[in-house]
């Protein structure tokens, strides 16, 4: 099911959560809603699952009005990031729970219902789990039975508020893979809330970057963090280390490196944003000199800090280096090194700084 | 306030591991003192009294005391407290829920008049809760030449005790429910209607079970209130023997009379249905932690088995 918003708006007293967004969710697709807290995201989500109603806008499924549908006729699947299992019911009778409730005419018989929640049961790898509670399983398997309960009134859309936020880094990695596996299998709409910027890359088709209640960016995943359109979706997915334009001469130079070669650059006062893997270490002469402050294995990549001459005043510069660069390279902590910019984006003065 | 009956529970667990770790010394002297001040109030002002009552009630015999309860007067008090009892809970259990689910899930304007007016009944003096309602519905009230015309009887009669009695009763089974639903938070009952449920059927499936316990400790608070109250009731009921006397009056106006044995036999079944309602609440407290402890570790394995 395709689902529309237009001009959706939404206020809560004097705090405008979302204003005028217009968004078009393909049926089938996998969307993201990405930003910071109190960006709006999650008033979206709700506004599309009918828990909220917009002040202004409207919400068309399919084409057809469905602004002030009740949520129980919306069929969409609803996911809590605490998966709101119902505690005093098993994990047999949560899933088995919106095939229980249907009115008697609609209701399935009973052995259709136990074969139903069995094969859903299997499905996320939890048929061993049905006669236990909810207080009996880890937070992956609660999360997982929460998936199971939503699938089982074969909704058109499922809608995910923070999944994954309250798991721990390796359950969180696992179950985005498998949820990507699963919307590949079932292909209903499925949209998700996250504030983690890796989770929205790794899992969605597309990205909705939102931010003051307003949609910031929109598009697939490598195209906004390649090329955001502003320097809060620059800022906000990923690290940037952020450097003012300063103009000697009339040529637009980043520390001693002459940039005026790029066209954006040439106004006072506006700002470079380079992210710490564009940033080149070397030993050779010219380009920024820098003393290396930390040097940080993470795994495949290392992190220097380096105080770039004329900086003091800043925040130390954060480069990336590979692992493999580092072995042959061994920087150590108090060397003094050349940077160059592999790239960077320039961005107008008086940008707000969040 | 009530509502954290368990809590109390797991922190003093707590503080005594804690301080059983601690050597002991001026501190253990200090408990010991404590304990039994705490002991010892209790007895005096508490234990002791109930002990007499039933002393008192058997002092003529067994016999005595079943004369006592067996008359017609005390009869009638005891059906009406138990009718009453049986219109005011209730009502207050669908008040309570109404406004504890209100308070508690939305957001509106006036929302802390109406917590600040729940606990009114707990701020003024029954006898107050009483005049008020002889003012409203009284003769000379404000409703009372309209009920007078229309032939009806509110003050000196069941309906005004029953008022008074659900005016005082109120806040038990809301203050209950108010911090548990609170804690609960609207995520079950929007996933059960995002499922499908109705609104009745979320109720009855997914919210009753929720609050059960604090529910029923509310009740049983509220009833315990509703049976033993004396102020209020006593402003309004005019006390007619035999129609209007609940038992609380009737053990007055036996001790008034200076009917000691029938006073203390009346006021001893008082007394046993307080007591049965207070071992309902223990029973129900001593099963709460229990199901908590039973949840807590394995939901500690859960966790460390992980996915």
């Amino acid at each position: 099911m395709s689902i529309a918003l237009r001009g959706i708006g939404k206020r809560f007293g004097e705090f405008a959560a979302v204003e005028n967004i217009d968004l078009d969710v393909p049926s089938g697709a996998l969307l993201a809603l990405l930003g910071p807290s109190g960006c709006g995201k999650t008033t979206l989500l709700r506004i599309i699952a009918g828990l909220e109603i917009p002040d202004a806008g409207q919400v068309l499924f399919d084409g057809r009005d469905a602004t002030f549908r009740p949520v129980r006729e919306r069929k969409v699947g609803f996911v809590f990031q605490h998966y709101a299992l119902f505690s005093h019911m098993t994990v047999f009778e949560n899933v088995a729970f919106g095939l229980k409730v249907k009115p008697r005419a609609e209701r399935p018989p009973g052995a259709l219902i136990s074969r139903k929640v069995e094969s859903l049961l299997e499905l996320v790898q939890l048929e061993w789990a049905g006669g236990r509670y909810p207080a009996q399983l880890s937070g992956g398997q609660r999360q997982r039975v929460a998936l199971a309960r939503a699938l089982a009134v074969d909704p058109d859309v499922l809608l995910l508020d923070e999944p994954f936020g309250a798991l721990d880094t390796q359950v969180r990695h696992e179950l985005r893979r498998w949820l990507r596996r699963l919307h590949d299998e079932l292909h209903f709409t499925s949209i998700f809330v996250t504030h983690d910027q890796q989770e929205a890359i790794e899992v969605a088709d597309t990205i909705v970057v939102l931010n003051r209640g307003r949609i910031e960016q929109l598009g697939v995943p490598g195209e906004v963090y390649d090329l955001p359109t502003s320097a809060f979706v620059h800022r906000f997915l990923g690290q940037v280390n952020e450097v003012a334009v300063q103009m000697r001469e009339g040529r637009a130079h980043l520390g001693p490196i002459d940039i005026s070669a790029d066209a954006a650059a040439s106004t006072a006062g506006s700002i470079a944003l380079i992210r710490p893997h564009e940033i080149d270490v070397g030993r050779g002469a010219g380009g920024w000199p820098a003393t290396v402050l930390t040097v940080r294995v993470i795994g495949p990549v290392v992190r220097l800090e380096l105080q770039a001459e004329g900086r003091k005043a800043h925040p130390p510069l954060e480069a990336e280096i590979s692992r493999e660069r580092h072995e042959a390279e061994r920087f150590g902590v108090g060397e003094a090194v050349n940077l160059k910019f592999r790239r960077w984006q320039i961005y107008p003065a008086g940008i707000p700084a969040d | 306030m009530i509502g954290s009956a368990a809590d109390t529970t797991d922190t003093t667990a707590e503080l005594r591991a804690r301080r059983g770790r601690r050597p002991a010394g001026s501190a253990a002297l200090a408990r010991l003192l404590l304990i039994v001040l705490a002991l010892g109030f209790l007895t005096l002002f508490v234990a002791l009294p109930l002990i007499v009552v039933f002393v008192q009630s058997l002092a003529k015999g067994f016999g005595a005391y079943l004369a006592a309860i067996s008359n017609p007067m005390a009869w009638s008090a005891i059906k009406l407290t138990l009718l009453v009892a049986l219109i005011a809970v209730p009502l207050n259990v669908v008040f309570g829920l109404t406004a504890a689910w209100a308070i508690a899930k939305f957001e509106f304007r006036g929302k802390s008049t109406l917590i600040t007016l729940i606990d009114l009944p707990f701020a003024v003096s029954p006898v107050i809760a009483g005049l008020v309602f002889i003012l409203l519905f009284g003769a000379h009230g404000w409703f009372g030449p309209f009920l007078q015309a229309h032939n009806l009887r509110i003050v000196f009669a069941l309906p005004g005790i029953v008022l008074a009695t659900v005016f005082v009763t109120f806040p038990f089974v809301a203050r209950e429910l108010i911090p548990v639903m609170q804690a609960q938070g609207k995520d079950d009952e929007e996933t059960a209607l995002s499922l499908g449920a109705t609104g009745w059927q979320t109720f009855l499936r997914v919210t009753l079970p929720n609050i059960r316990w604090g529910l029923l400790y509310g009740i049983l608070l509220c009833n315990a209130r509703a049976m033993g109250e004396f102020g209020a009731v006593s402003v309004v009921s005019g006390h007619i023997r035999g129609l209007t006397n609940t038992m609380p009056l009737h053990v007055e106006i036996l001790y008034n009379e200076y009917n000691y044995t029938a006073a203390f036999a009346v006021a001893s079944l008082l007394a046993l249905l307080a007591l049965a309602t207070l071992a309902g609440k223990s029973i129900l407290e001593w099963r709460q932690p229990e199901l908590r402890r039973t949840a807590l570790p394995r939901r500690d394995r859960g966790r460390r088995a992980k996915t």
